[in-house]
Formats: C-alpha cells, structure tokens, sequence
C-alpha cells in the first residue's frame, strides 16, 4: 500500500512535495467529511482515475495497488456490511481505498528525502513546543523501508513451515513474525544510533 | 590523537559481566579481534562507538571519551554489523547513501556527487535508485560500508561483516576493509583467514582480553586450542 517511488516526468512527478502533501490533505479531509454516498464515491473514484492518469502511473499499477488493498477491503467492508445499510458501507469503505490509493499516488511519485524535508519544514513550527520534525521525518522514511522487510520475514515464515509440513495458523505466523520483528527493530536501533541519529 | 586506549574498562548488563579489566593500547592500523561466540569482543567493538558505555575502567577513541562524547564519537567512528538488512535507513540506494550526510551543512550537489563517487568505488553506482532491500547480501553489506565510509571516519569498527555472506562476497568486503581502507579498522571476526590480513589480533574469552600480539602466532594457538 506504500509503494516505492516510480521515476517519471508527469506533472504529479514535478510538483514540489510541499503542495503536493497538502493537495493530499485537502482532498483526503474532503473525502473524510463527504456524506456517505454513491455520488461522493463516484468522484472519488474517478478521481483516482484521473490522478494516475495525469501522473502517468497507468491502469496496471492502479489495479496492483487495489489488489493490494484487497484484504484491507475485506476486513473494513464485511463488518460494517452488518450493521449498515450496503449503499453508506460501500461508501464507507471506498472513500478510504481511495484515500490510500491517492496515498500510494504520492509515494509513487516523491521520492522519500524530498517527502521528509517537506514534512520537516512543514512540521518546523512544532520545535517552538519541543516537537522534533526530523525524527516525523525519519520515522516516515523507515516505515517506507520497513515494509518489504517486514513482507521478507512473512515469506520467511511461511516457507519455514511449509518444508516442516506444519499448517498455517494465526499463532504460529504471527508470534514468529512478531519476534523477528522486534528483533530487526532492536537491531535497527543500534545501526540508526551506530550512524549517529539521536 | 589517534588510537585506542582502554585501562581496565568493564562492561555489565543487567548484573551479567560482559566485559572485564580490558587494558590495552591500540595504534595498528587493521586489528583483528577474535573469539568464541559470548567471549565480549561485539561488546568491546560496541564501545568504541559509544553504543555500550563502560561500566568501570577509562577508554579514549581517536581522543574522545565514549562515555561523555558519544556523539561526538559516532561521527568519527563508523560501525558495520553483520546483518546488511538492519542497516538499511532509506528505500534507495542513493538516498541511504545520502542520508548520512544530512546535518552535515553540505550543498546538495555535493551530496549528490559525494554519493555518486562512493557508489562507483564499491561498484554499486548501476544500482543507485534501486531500492535497497532488493540487492543481495554482499551488494547490501557493501552499501552499509558505503554508507558509513562517505562521512570519513578516522575508524571503522565491523561487527562480523562477513558472517552472512558466500565466498565471492567475501572477498570483496574483505579486500574493501583490509586493502583498501587508509582508516584505522576493527574488525571482530570468526573467519580466522582475515584475521590473519590485519596488524595485530586480540584474543578475548569469558569478557577478558586474553591474548594479543602478532596474527600469525596468536591464531595458531587459537587454532590449536580449538581443534
């Protein structure tokens, strides 16, 4: 769901990351405060369209995030499906995909230190109240970076009790998952203050 | 000043000795440090980064005291573990290159041209908007050593660099740290074969430094006592 950036020369690509983080913003606290129904998910659908047109992503990355999204998709509409009436759980469910897709937009088409200055900068008032913008700023950048070792471990995981013959439970792969993450982030806090980052 | 200086320095963790009543005196350029699994040698290469602080004892890295100069330390004193995959800050090759110059005041042109040059030196320069999780172990081991060596420390500590790594990779870091480095390199290793490149070898076990002297001679011993 956070995708790596993607080179390009579309005018999402050349807009400074400043504007384009509040672009976001706006649009997803529009899309947050919209009633719940077929017309707002309509526009917001095809305002994801149009984004990754304009931006030159294309259908086939736009179909790659959404499959990504799938489970995400699952686990938000079939509760809500219970207790809601299906046009506003639909609705519900896919003001938020559309967030995260224009999310994913933007990590596509910023690199990650021009994302972490424009949050630094951004955020540069909060130091007056001990806030401490370039640790947001890092933070971000290793959420982006942590993911796909995060994925390694899962595959990890599940190939390891696949070759044992072991079925696939919760408690099993997540306990696991759980421990190999914890251990990475122990041992990423060691190379963070081994490269001096306070 | 350049150098090493530890006088009786111990380490605790938790009540449990890792480390105890290490004197020594360093100006090699390459040292070796050995040892069984356990013995203290990661902690006493952790040290001289300021990432443990002494228990008891002094120590002085390249002039500066771990305990009251950490950071001052850590920018001086570059550090490699053995897992490349932990190291790894930024999702490209470039931008984690970059990232350590930040708050170094440099132009962003000569950041750029800082990292290009270092990427062609390890022969990672094709691969510079690759995102980094997606290079092999020895191309991420080498991108941790670039990532360290662009700040220009006056020493590097490697914790195991190797230890994740096949024969060919190997060689490579091994001929990046031992040949090629004009720094002053500690290097905790198990792999007895570079040990043997480096000036001088420390032998610890149990948290002491047992042994220290020439390679050749300290490693046959250690060899003999571990066949």
């Amino acid at each position: 769901m956070i995708a790596l950036y993607r080179t390009g020369t579309g005018p999402l690509h050349r807009l400074a990351a400043g504007p384009k983080l509040l672009l976001f913003a706006v649009i997803a606290l529009t899309l947050s405060l919209l009633a719940p129904t077929l017309w707002m998910l309509g526009a917001a659908l095809a305002l994801v369209v149009a984004v990754y047109a304009v931006a030159g992503l294309g259908a086939r990355e736009l179909g790659r995030q959404l499959w990504t999204s799938r489970w995400l998709i699952v686990i938000m509409l079939v509760p809500q499906l219970i207790v809601l009436p299906p046009v506003v759980a639909v609705a519900n469910t896919g003001r938020v995909v559309a967030i995260i897709l224009l999310a994913a937009a933007v990590t596509l088409t910023t690199r990650v230190p021009a994302v972490i200055e424009a949050t630094e900068r951004g955020l540069g008032w909060t130091r007056r109240f001990g806030g401490n913008p370039a640790l947001v700023g890092l933070v971000l950048a290793l959420t982006i970076t942590t993911i796909p070792v995060i994925a390694g471990f899962a595959t990890v995981i599940r190939e390891a009790q696949a070759a044992r013959g072991a079925r696939m439970r919760l408690t099993t792969f997540v306990v696991p998952l759980l421990v190999m993450s914890l251990r990475h982030a122990d041992d990423l806090g060691d190379a963070l203050a081994a490269r001096g980052v306070e | 000043m350049t150098g090493i200086s530890a006088r009786e320095v111990g380490v605790e963790f938790d009540g449990r000795v890792a480390l105890r009543g290490v004197s020594v005196e360093l100006t090699e350029r390459r040292i070796a440090v050995i040892g069984s699994n356990g013995s203290g040698k990661s902690t006493f290469a952790r040290l001289l980064n300021g990432l443990v602080a002494p228990t008891t004892g002094s120590l002085t890295v390249h002039g500066l005291d771990p305990a009251h100069q950490a950071r001052e330390l850590r920018r001086r004193v570059g550090f490699i573990f053995s897992n490349p995959d932990a190291q790894i800050i930024m999702p490209t090759v470039a931008e984690d290159v970059a990232y350590s110059l930040r708050g170094r005041g440099l132009a962003r042109d000569e950041v750029r041209d800082r990292v290009t040059a270092i990427l062609e030196r390890f022969g990672l320069a094709a691969h510079a908007d690759a995102p980094a999780h997606a290079l092999s172990s020895g191309q991420k081991q080498l991108l941790a050593l670039s990532a360290v060596l662009i700040t220009e420390p006056a020493l590097l500590v490697a914790d195991e660099p190797t230890a994740l790594l096949d024969a060919r990779n190997t060689r490579r870091i091994a001929a990046a740290l031992l040949d090629e480095l004009p720094q002053q390199l500690v290097l905790v290793t198990h792999d007895l074969r570079l040990a043997a490149r480096c000036d001088v070898a420390l032998w610890f076990d149990d948290g002491r430094l047992i042994a220290q002297g020439s390679p050749a001679e300290l490693l046959a011993r250690y060899e003999r006592e571990h066949a």
